[in-house]
This record gives C-alpha cells, structure tokens and sequence, in this order.
C-alpha cells in the first residue's frame, strides 16, 4: 500500500470532542503561566491611591463620587496601559525566547495558540478590574452612598481593559523584544492622555466616544437617583472599544506563521470587522444630542430608560411647610429644613407662599435666558422646587477649595429662596427686586456685609463682584429692614404681584 | 584527583597576563563595552530615546495640552519622560545571567557607564524636542524630572527585575499625575514642585543616586524562572 491508495482517515467523535478539550486545556496552562497576576499589586495599589482615595473627597452620592473614576475614565488609566504593557509581554514571549519557528511547526495553527495567551492575559485582566471595582462599589454601599451604580460605565471599562489586553498583545506579537512592554505601556498612556486632552475640550460629536470624555454625560449628580443613568453613550463605547479589540487581534493573524490560508483570510476578515465596529461607534456618538438626563443616541436609545426612578421621599419640616428629598439626599434634611425656616417663617401667609416643598433632579440642559435656578416656585397650590444637585452639599466636596460648611449650605439655600421669592427669575432681578432679596436675607440672619459675598459666590445667581453693601439698593433694602416684620410683611402682602411682575421701584419701597 | 587536593598556587607561581599593548587593551575593552551595549538593546534604546525626543517636539509645537492649569500642562511632557526613563530601565536586562556575573569583572563599571550614558543621551533628545516651544518649567524642570524617573527605574529593575523595570516610572507617573490633580505638594513627587525647589531637587537627587548605586553594585534582579535568550 502506497501514501496515494491509503483510504482517506476521518477524524473520529472522539477527536472532535477533543478539539474543545484541548482548547480548554492549553488555556489553562496559559492562565496558570501568564504574568498578569504579577503585576496585579502594583495595580491594586495604583488603583486604591488614583480611583478610591481621592473619591473619598466628594459628596456621598454615586454621580460625584464616581466622577473621576468613571467619567472621566480614572479606573481605565490605572489599568489599560499596564494590562497592554503586560499583554505585550505575553504576545511576544516565544519571539523573545527564539521559540517562534518552534511553536510554529506544532499541530495547533500559530494563531489559535495566541489567542490562547492571549485570552488567558485578558480574563485575567477583566476579571481583576471587575473585582476591584466591585470592592469600590462595595466600599462606598458600606459608607451609604446614594443613588445606584453607573455599571454601564463599568461594562465599558471592563472593554477597554480588553481592548488595552488586545492591542498590547498585537505589538509583543509582531515586535518581539525587550522594550515591546514598556513602549505598549507608554502608548496606552499617552492615548489616554491625548484623550483628556481633547475629550476635556468637545462637549460634542465624534469626542464623545473617548473613554475619558465625561461631557454632557457624566456630569450631572442626580443621574442614577432621579433618573437612570442612559447606556446611549456607554453602548457606542462598548461597540467602539470591541471594534478596537477584534481588529488588534484580527492582526496578529495576518503573518504567513499565524496559520492556513482559510486562518488568515478569517483573520483579515475579523480585523477589517473590528474596524467597521469602530467606525460604526464613532458614527453613532456623532448623532448624539444632549436631553436632560444626558447623552442620547437615537439608534441606540430606549424610551423605558427615560422612565423616572420611583422612590419614597425622605421628608420633614420648616415653618410649617413640609419638606421632602430624595432618600439619596436624606443626610442632608436637616440642613435644608434649618436654612428654610427663617426665610419660610419671613413669607408665612403671603400669596404665593409655598405649601410645600419638595426635591426636584437637576438636568443636563440648562433653560434659556440664564443659569438655571437651585430654586424655583411654581404650581397650584404654590410648591417650592428644590434642585439640589446644582449645589454643593455640605461636607467633602471634591470639585471644590475645601469641604463645604454647612452654613455656606445654608445661606446659599437661604440666598436661592430669596431670589425666587421675589421673582428674579434666572437674572439678577430688578433694583427692587435685589433690596427686597437683601431684606429678606437680612430678616433671615444674613447681615448686609455678608452679602455682596455670598451673591458674588452663588453658582447660580447672577451678580455683581463682590465689593461693600453699599448703594441705593442696599439704602433701600436697609430701609426696609428697619420697619417691624409686621410692616414689611403687611408691605409685601400688598405689593408682592407688582414686585414679582418688576413694577416697583425702589423710590415705592417703604 | 579530588577538590581536596587541589590547593592554591604559590603567587610567584601565578602565570603573567598576556602582555600587551596599550592599542591592544583600548581595542578590548571597546569590543567589551561593544558587545555590553549590543547585548543590552542599546542601540534600539537609542532609538526610541530619538523618538521619544521628537514626540516632545511635536507635542510642544502643536501645544498637546491638557486644559487646565499650569499642572495640567506638565502631563504630557512628564508622560514622554517617563517613556524615557522606562526605555533606560529595560536596557539593563542580562540575557546571560549568571556566567556574565561570574565572569564579568567590569560589569558593575558597564552597568554604572550605560545607565549614565543613556540618562544623558535622553536628556540632549528631550532638551532638544523641548526646543519647539515653551517646555513648562524650562530645561531645569526636565532635568530633574528625567533624573528622578530614571532612578526610579533603575530602583524597580533591581528589585523587579529589567524586564520589569519600567513599571516603577509608569506608576510613578500615575501617581504624580493624581498629586497635580489634587494639588498635593510632597517633594517625593518632585513633578509638582516648581523648578528651582530644593526639597524636590534633593529628593530627584538622591532617587537616581540610590538607582544608581544599586544597579552598579547589585545589577538588575533576575528571575530563576526566566531562562533562555531574551531580546
């Protein structure tokens, strides 16, 4: 019997069966044999001192807390370059060691022994940064944190981490040599760099789509507690990241080694693949448009994410008047009833005065015609709006000089009611309007010295620098002040619709 | 014959080196110091340390800024050197291991004169990329960055070993990049200290002393478990 009259062999049951077996098999060799988990400390410490640490400083709800990390992709920058450095490790392990043509003439093709490597490089990197953040999250739940987790923002970190895993890999792959490593980690480095670098500036198209952009979607405290946060933006990530991940792997079986004809063909199909998924993400994060509970893409948006969060308010009272917070906020509770008492106490009985107050979310857009106000009054019977996440709570506050005091807190609620009251709308009011706002603060415990200050310093009340109470606005106001909390209030009773409508002068002030 | 009857020979007893000329040990410790730095990737180190020197140039003249504050524009400067000092770091991985340690009498000298010698080469390709435009903090600021981040490799090689060497300037770059995001001030992140501050001077000062001390004396950190020729 010759080669050429032998019966052709068919592979057995028990050899295809096999095929997976072993897959699985050299896949756990390359997890027992990968570098990874050694660099996982340096991580871990990396990632404690650059992501958790310096969360700790921001207000206890999950849009703050989370801001750097997440939004700004903090957790990405800890582990994509080193995971990519470490990937380029792997990826060009057997260059390194002169074991190519070795490794080559096996039974296994060369790409599928490299996809090996490198997909025990990646479930090790994945897996780790998906326990880490699960500590953090972990963390924060223990220290009461309000409001839910952005995990959307996490799946698109965990993708990146394979795209960095990926993209390491390709380099160690087709530049097997010692600085193979540290020039992926460098890249990775300088990526993310580049990327704050001009994801800090566009707040639109395609910029959207780099992993440290947090304009316009990321930057807004109330997500995840009034509203959800929205996937629009996170889902084009995921789609842009996976894009980036198959095609660095597409490549690495490009090379004559890598395999058969069929491989390579398979190969150069999954990298032009992984490109059009790029391609088709960027495209998608140009169309987006800013709502006010963030980023919406309109292929890829779900009407139901729009759905309010229902919850159960936390509530109490002031003068009288119930006010009621999200139970995110419920710490902050007694601040707000302490700063509204005073001023509530000031209007009790006057037309307009609220009946209740209760919290509203703070939106992405802002409304025409100026800044958009903390608070506002507004339906029948009169309610007061209250937008707390456009202030600083009280306490840590990592966007701010220092923590924030709780009578800072408080003349600013005090400072915001005022401005409603008197109807300065998003402007800073009429001459009138500003003294009797003055007064008003004045009866609530604000001396006049104070408050050029304090006006000077609100985010959301538009005013002059601050300089001495002085002038014929603070003449007016202190005339005013001077009548007893009977006349003023009988005063206001009468003139409120006028004052409210920019009619007055200040020569009708009493 | 055993090891136990073999015993030290007398010195007069000692055969004289091979005599000769001056040209002849000049010509062998170049082709010494030759083969150290091939068998060190210097020459690939070389050119990356010309890449990283360009890369500052284009970044400076067409203003790679991050916004922000005068921190902010340190990053990616900061991020090229630190590209530097871990290419610096890799260079003294040994494929030879321990035969070169047995049988290498000027190897501490080749390590000490390689690592100098390429910290200076990355300092001219830096200082000539940061020509392009206003490099934040001037030549002195790149100087004692570069200086410090290269110890700090030198300083994770020989613990790590230098194959591993450029983590140490990787995290310290994150972790200076936190500290000029937070405004933190400590000379051990020398980055965030202005130019002429002595405190992080000294620090920079004796992070690469230390580097270099122990690299010279102790070379980088091999694994047992990392065998074969390695590129």
């Amino acid at each position: 019997m010759t080669a050429a009259t032998a019966p052709v062999r068919h592979r057995t049951p028990r050899a295809a069966s096999a095929v997976p077996l072993n897959a699985a098999r050299l896949l756990r060799v390359e997890l027992r044999r990968n570098a990874m988990p050694w660099i996982l400390p340096l991580i871990a410490a990396l990632f404690w001192f650059d992501s958790y640490r310096p969360s700790t400083g921001a207000a206890p709800l999950y849009g703050l807390r989370t801001f750097w990390n997440m939004g700004q992709g903090g957790t990405i920058i800890d582990f994509g370059p080193f995971v990519a450095g470490v990937a380029a490790w792997m990826g060009s392990r057997d260059g390194r060691r002169g074991l190519a043509d070795l490794v080559t003439a096996t039974a296994r093709p060369r790409w599928a022994a490299q996809l090996a490597t490198w997909a025990a490089t990646a479930i090790w990197a994945v897996a780790a940064y998906l326990v880490f953040v699960g500590i953090l999250f972990a963390i924060y739940a223990r220290q009461g944190v309000g409001g839910t987790p952005p995990w959307w923002w996490v799946a698109a970190g965990a993708t990146a981490v394979t795209a960095f895993s990926a993209a390491g890999f390709a380099v160690g792959a087709y530049w097997p040599s010692r600085f193979a490593a540290p020039v992926a980690t460098f890249g990775g480095f300088l990526a993310m760099m580049l990327s704050s670098q001009t994801g800090f500036r566009h707040n639109t198209g395609w910029a959207l789509i780099l992993p440290t952009n947090s304009n316009g979607n990321f930057d807004s405290q109330d997500s995840g507690i009034f509203f959800p946060w929205l996937p629009d933006l996170p889902i084009a990530r995921i789609i842009f990241l996976a894009g980036i991940a198959v095609a660095a792997l597409g490549l690495t079986g490009l090379p004559a080694r890598a395999g058969g004809q069929w491989l390579r063909r398979a190969a150069a199909v999954l990298t032009l693949a992984g490109v059009a998924l790029a391609g088709t993400a960027v495209g998608l994060a140009s169309t987006a448009r800013l709502s006010a509970h963030g980023m919406v893409i309109p292929a890829l948006h779900d009407a139901a994410n729009d759905a309010p969060i229902t919850y159960t308010p936390a509530c109490g009272h002031a003068a009288g008047v119930p006010v009621c917070l999200n139970p995110a906020y419920r710490r902050w509770l007694p601040d707000m009833t302490a700063a509204l008492t005073p001023v509530l106490a000031e209007v009790v009985g006057l037309p307009g005065t609220p009946a209740r107050a209760g919290q509203v979310a703070a939106a992405y857009t802002s409304s025409d015609g100026g800044p958009p106000q903390a608070i506002t009054l507004g339906g029948h019977p009169t309610a007061l709006r209250v937008s707390l996440g456009m202030l600083d709570m009280p306490g840590p506050c990592g966007f701010c000089d220092g923590p924030v005091a709780t009578k800072q807190f408080v003349d600013q609620i005090r400072l915001a009611f005022a401005h409603a009251f008197v109807g300065a709308g998003n402007g800073g009011g009429s001459p009138v309007q500003q003294a009797v706002q003055a007064a008003l603060l004045r009866g609530a415990g604000i001396p006049f010295a104070a408050q050029p200050k304090l006006v000077a310093t609100a985010k959301n009340v538009p005013g002059p620098a601050p300089g001495p109470a002085a002038g014929p606005v603070y003449a007016a106001a202190r005339r005013l002040a001077t009548l007893p909390a009977v006349a003023q209030h009988a005063w206001l009773a009468v003139h409120l619709a006028a004052l409210r409508a920019g009619r007055l002068t200040l020569k009708e002030l009493p | 014959m055993t090891t136990a009857g073999l015993h030290r020979p007398a010195p007069g007893n000692v055969p004289a080196p091979a005599a000769g000329t001056r040209r002849d040990r000049a010509a062998a410790g170049w082709r010494l110091a030759r083969l150290y730095l091939v068998s060190r990737r210097v020459p690939m180190a070389l050119a990356l340390l010309a890449g990283l020197g360009a890369l500052l140039w284009a970044a400076l003249h067409w203003h790679w800024n991050i916004a922000g504050g005068a921190a902010a524009r340190q990053v990616i400067p900061l991020t090229i050197e630190t590209g530097a000092a871990a290419v610096i770091a890799v260079t003294t991985y040994g494929p030879f291991g321990e035969p070169e340690r047995a049988a290498g009498r000027w190897l501490p000298w080749l390590r000490l004169g390689a690592a100098v010698a390429l910290t200076t080469v990355a300092f001219g390709a830096l200082a000539a990329g940061a020509a392009a435009g206003a490099m934040p903090g001037g030549t002195l600021l790149l100087l004692r960055n570069l200086g410090g981040m290269v110890g700090i490799g030198l300083l994770s090689a020989a613990v790590l070993g230098g194959a591993f060497g450029w983590t140490g300037p990787m995290a310290y770059l994150l972790i200076t990049e936190g500290a000029l995001a937070h405004r933190s001030v400590t000379p051990w992140v020398w980055p965030t200290r202005p130019p002429h501050d002595r405190g992080g001077a000294i620090c920079a000062c004796l992070v690469i002393a230390a580097g270099l001390v122990l690299i010279t004396v102790h070379g980088p950190r091999e694994s047992g478990r990392e065998s074969g020729p390695a590129s």
